[in-house]
């Protein structure tokens, strides 16, 4: 190309470049909204991902109490393994801490003399209670001195100023008065196996603990390590830097590396309990489960915004066709045309970022705190542009370049009917698509597959993306086989259209119905587009009501009711029932008594309870008994006043029939001993109120007052007329008076519940995909529908000038826009129910416990058929409005 | 029975606003009787169109005024009074040609059955019944000019416009559908106005009217 030539095409594209701004901006705004959508809805996800794997790791770094538990072996030099230490890690804080092993604690109070089994004695240094304060939690007394155990105190029915022995191996027992009672949070961990191979059965922290100073530890025990080596170890506790990766998966590998690192210079000297790399590993599934839960919600909005995209800027194929005509006549080369219809992707593209950006940055400043210039967050930007220029070039110059290569005017006229159909009608892949997703989701029903890996102890996670397929195949099988049976339905089955149509355009309805068949394509493209987009807010709807009400049912079953009170063995919150019934906005409260049990040798909690009112204050789901059936298991209950329900892994473990005898050994208040006392087997419970989640106790609250001559009950629940949170600040100064009381509400526990597995408010990204979907289904109702009715205008100017009236020339557009948005809307919403069932068993993982049935936002559903309505109505009014008011115009062409 | 069809009273037609302002036509007074055939000349942009779209009520004069006396009321002109045949294929295009005959005589409210029986015995009439299940695009310029000729006629009306119809076609297919129309037309009192270049066309009309810078001369 010559400099003449080249200035030639430069002046041709200014000029065109004017005439775009001048006179197609009305028709490229439905672009840019559609590039847009797409943009903003790509980019909010990324960066949601990317702030939510961020918050994560930084929420598991904060909930690890003790980073790293190092186990010294008898002959270790303690200083050289601290130089190794600070050599190998960041560490921040070390604090030495002693275990030994004891016999027994034995305690006389109250003219009885209680003694326990075997324990273990913890020497601390003063500065752990400020260097790991997650550890231990001050109950009652002292937080220096000797300090017993909650648990232990509640055994040997010892308190502030009591004295204990400590029977030592070996050694005469030594006695010494409590200065404190402490609660052990963090148990599990503290007490935990260290140098066990992953995956190895737990180890159950021990039933009495008892703290000591550590240079009363060093007198008591150091004589111990001396006749008895094993029973006596020193740990040390470490804190590291927490400048770690954002993503819990690469923390995961660091810190290990960081570990092995330090075992590698210490060379058997010690042995690291890594708490921060089993956190990490933990986080690692759930951050795994956040991006998918992100993807499978948000991606099918995004892939929806770039085809309204592709069809908005499709209906202008006409116009582009004559206009593509005329410059041909005037010389214009395929290449030239091509390079002029680009500059109309361009301007798409820019002013589609342009409002991107903009969305992007007003919705993520309200939810997340991110930087403009941080890496992964100009990554998410750059590629989310990225696909937006793909999709105004693939929206624009892809069918700018169809239409080029047909060599005359006339070879496009084929839009009317009798054309051959495409590749996927000839082969069925909407019924391959449908029959794959059927396939992979049986599958994944039947086998109870895991969509995320992520193995204990292992460093390589994995998310089974080919879940996917089974939502994905079924949402795409599902748009072509609407596609087919609409095409041939609308083509094949006038007779029906006619039926249809007859009571909106009467004596035209024949007429009517044979246009709608012949341009069963454009209605075809209507009617997909809607089904797509109710579908896409229906199931992501119905997936995050049904997420909500788990979160719900899982907050209910941790804290019990809308509000409790847990008190202690020595001060059951049950004392101040009376009070707690009176405060204002109380509707229910009941009071539940939380023991001890030995099952054989297993100590599991034992809950006592009022079977025929318990349910006034907290609330019994089917699911909770074995029996699904909570009612009838209360009532069981309170016919049976020695009854017990255990757990299922109690009953296989001891194989245990209903109406079996059953001897629990449960502590008596007389002597404080355990003693047995009989119950009848009634049945499985498996989840209650504020119960652990592995195995426990049931029973009625009076008989095992009466067996172990103590009716004090520790916990009290409460259902509230008025707002949890509110209530609970209402509790709060009643039960003031008593040492070591909690009290929790519903609302908080949810919301700890919830933010533990996507670490970022699933709330907001809930709200922004719904609020797209509105969007999404008012585009695909009234954009695609009404500018496919102004395409047509010439049709319409045709018939008004041929002496249609208003309501005959309505009849064509309110047939042809209920056809698409009833049929849409219906197909939409069975798609969607059957996306969201897909969903929620797909992503079976995220659930705890999993839905029984689907949560349905009726209200939600509600706004979306409004939208939907009313962006049809939209569109027809303004579509004859337009048609009207240029039918003089198009006339003038006719 | 009035004689006056349709008369123009001083109408004017002014399309846009300040530098966009277009007069299309101005002060035409004219008038078209029963059974009258009248040739409207003149060079592109004289108001030919401008004047027929008056005249059939398509569109409203911005001064003066346009008036049916013979035909009544101006909301019951079309499609059954007056009917319109246009430049180019003005056919529409999802519909069969049967079809887009029938649809002047549903929108006049006749039933389904009686307006198929209708349009049938038109196109049988005017030789074009082998095209009835074809579609606009499935039939040639001439074929199609024809067919609007027919959709014209089959409402029997008192008056049909025609605003250039040979104008896109050869010669021997110009003349073929004049014939068809004159033919057609003879031994009715229903009038035809014809917008054309053509002077051989012009020729065979009654009446020519010529305009020029939006008057008739």
């Amino acid at each position: 190309m010559d400099d003449a030539s080249r200035r030639a095409d430069m002046s041709a594209m200014g000029i065109w470049l004017a005439g775009l701004a001048r006179r197609r901006a009305g028709r490229m705004l439905p672009a840019v909204l559609g590039v847009s959508l797409t943009i903003s809805l790509l980019a909010i996800l990324g960066i949601f991902i990317n702030v939510s794997a961020s918050t994560m790791t930084q929420r598991a770094l904060g909930d690890v109490p003790v980073d790293w538990q190092i186990e010294l072996v008898r002959s270790a030099d303690t200083g050289a393994v601290l130089t190794h230490l600070r050599a190998a890690a960041p560490v921040r804080m070390i604090d030495p801490i002693g275990y030994a092993d004891v016999t027994a604690f034995t305690a006389t109070t109250g003219g009885t003399t209680q003694t326990t089994g075997k324990g273990k004695v913890l020497g601390i240094v003063p500065t752990y209670w400020k260097d790991f304060p997650a550890e231990l939690r001050p109950m009652l007394g002292a937080t220096t001195g000797v300090l017993v155990a909650q648990q232990t105190a509640a055994n040997l029915h010892v308190t502030v100023g009591d004295s204990l022995s400590v029977s030592r191996i070996g050694l005469p027992p030594v006695t010494v008065r409590v200065d404190g009672v402490i609660d052990l949070p963090q148990a599990d961990a503290l007490f935990q196996a260290i140098g066990v191979p992953p995956g190895a059965a737990a180890q159950a922290p021990p039933d009495n603990v008892l703290i000591v100073p550590m240079a009363i530890w060093h007198t008591w025990f150091d004589p111990q390590a001396v006749v008895r080596p094993n029973s006596v170890t020193m740990q040390l506790h470490v804190r590291l830097d927490h400048t770690l990766p954002a993503d819990p998966g690469n923390a995961f590998i660091h810190v290990q590396q960081l570990a092995r690192n330090f075992e590698a210079r210490v060379a058997g000297s010690a042995i690291v309990g890594d708490n921060l790399a089993a956190r990490l590993g933990a986080v690692r599934e759930d951050a795994l489960y956040a991006r998918v839960l992100f993807l499978f919600l948000g991606l099918p909005g995004a892939i929806l915004a770039m085809i309204l995209t592709v069809a908005v800027s499709g209906t202008g194929a006409d116009r582009r066709r004559r206009e593509q005509a005329l410059l041909r006549v005037r010389g214009a080369t395929t290449q030239s045309l091509l390079r002029l219809e680009s500059l109309e992707a361009i301007v798409v593209a820019v002013l589609a970022s342009t409002v991107a950006l903009l969305v992007v940055w007003l919705i993520t400043r309200q939810m997340v705190a991110i930087g403009i210039a941080h890496r992964p967050t100009v990554v998410v930007l750059v590629t989310s542009i990225a696909v937006g220029i793909g999709t105004a070039l693939g929206a624009v110059v892809a069918p700018a370049w169809r239409a080029a290569r047909e060599s005359s005017v006339n070879s496009g006229r084929g839009r009317i009917g009798r054309v051959e159909a495409p590749l996927w009608e000839r082969t069925w892949i909407d019924v391959i698509l449908l029959i794959v997703a059927g396939g992979v989701y049986w599958r994944a029903a039947a086998s109870g597959f895991q969509i995320v890996l992520a193995p204990e102890g292992v460093a390589q996670t994995s998310v089974s993306y080919g879940a996917f397929l089974a939502p994905l195949a079924l949402w795409i099988g599902v748009g072509l086989l609407v596609t087919r049976v609409f095409r041939h339905g609308l083509s094949g089955g006038r007779s029906v259209v006619t039926r249809l149509v007859r009571p909106l355009a009467g004596g035209l309805a024949p007429i009517v119905a044979a246009s709608a068949s012949r341009q069963s394509r454009l209605i075809t493209r209507g009617v997909v587009l809607v089904t797509l987009a109710f579908s896409f807010a229906v199931s992501t709807a119905v997936f995050n009501s049904t997420y909500n009400t788990q979160s719900v049912v899982d907050a209910a079953l941790t804290n019990g009711s809308d509000v409790t009170v847990t008190g202690t063995t020595a001060y059951p919150a049950g004392q101040l029932l009376g009070r707690i019934s009176k405060v204002p906005g109380v509707q229910a409260a009941r009071a539940m008594m939380h023991r001890f049990a030995y099952v054989g040798k297993d100590l599991q909690d034992i809950y006592g309870i009022d079977p025929a009112t318990i349910a006034d204050a907290a609330d019994l789901s089917n699911a909770f008994f074995a029996s699904n059936d909570a009612v009838g298991t209360m009532r069981l209950l309170a016919s049976r006043r020695d009854g017990v329900l255990l757990s299922q892994e109690t009953v296989n473990d001891f194989q245990l029939h209903v109406g079996d005898q059953v001897t629990l050994r449960v502590q008596n208040a007389n002597d404080h001993q355990y003693h047995p006392v009989t119950f009848h087997f009634l049945g499985v419970v498996r989840e209650f109120s504020t119960a652990p989640k592995d195995s426990f106790i049931l029973c009625n609250g009076d008989y095992l007052a009466e067996q172990t001559a103590d009716p004090s009950r520790e916990i009290v629940l409460i259902r509230g007329a008025i707002a949890p949170a509110k209530l609970a600040e209402a509790v709060r100064p009643v039960v003031a008076t008593l040492p070591g009381v909690r009290v929790s509400d519903l609302g908080t526990v949810q919301r700890a519940i919830s933010s533990s597995l996507t670490a970022v408010d699933l709330h907001g990204l809930t709200w922004i995909e719904l609020s797209y979907a509105i969007l999404l289904i008012a585009g695909a109702s009234g954009l695609v529908l009404g500018l496919g009715l102004i395409e047509r205008r010439r049709d319409f100017a045709l018939l008004a000038a041929m002496g249609a009236s208003t309501r005959q020339m309505g009849s064509f557009f309110w047939s042809e826009g209920l056809i698409v948005l009833v049929s849409g809307m219906f197909l939409g919403f069975l798609t969607g129910f059957g996306l969201a069932k897909m969903l929620v068993k797909v992503l079976t993982g995220v659930f705890d416990p999993p839905p029984q049935s689907l949560t349905v936002p009726w209200a939600y559903l509600g706004v979306l058929i409004i939208a939907g309505s009313l962006s049809m109505v939209i569109a027809v009014v303004v579509a004859r409005s337009v048609t009207r008011h240029q039918a003089i115009q198009a006339l003038r062409t006719i | 029975m009035p004689d006056v069809l349709a008369e123009a009273i001083d109408a004017g037609r002014v399309f846009g606003t300040g530098e966009h302002r277009v007069v299309a036509l101005q002060h035409v007074t004219c008038k078209v009787e029963r059974g009258s055939r009248i040739a409207l000349v003149g060079p592109s942009g004289s108001g030919k169109s401008t004047l027929l779209h008056l005249l059939a009520s398509l569109d409203d004069p911005t001064s003066g005024e346009v008036r049916w006396p013979a035909l009544g009321d101006k909301g019951t002109l079309r499609p059954s009074k007056i009917s319109f045949v246009f430049q180019s294929e003005s056919l529409l295009a999802p519909l069969t040609v049967l079809e887009n005959i029938e649809v002047p005589r549903l929108l006049a409210g006749v039933s389904p059955e009686q307006a198929r029986s209708e349009a049938s015995e038109i196109l049988g009439a005017l030789d074009l019944g082998q095209l009835s299940d074809k579609l606009p695009e499935e039939i040639s310029g001439g074929q199609a000019q024809r067919v609007a000729v027919a959709r014209s006629l089959v409402s029997k009306p008192d008056l049909i416009l025609a605003d250039e119809p040979t104008g896109q076609l050869d010669h021997a297919a110009a003349k073929q559908l004049l014939d068809l129309l004159v033919r057609r037309l003879e031994g009715t009192t229903t009038a035809l106005v014809i917008a054309t270049h053509d002077t051989s066309v012009a020729a065979r009309m009654g009446t020519q009217w010529t305009m020029h810078h939006g008057a008739l001369t």
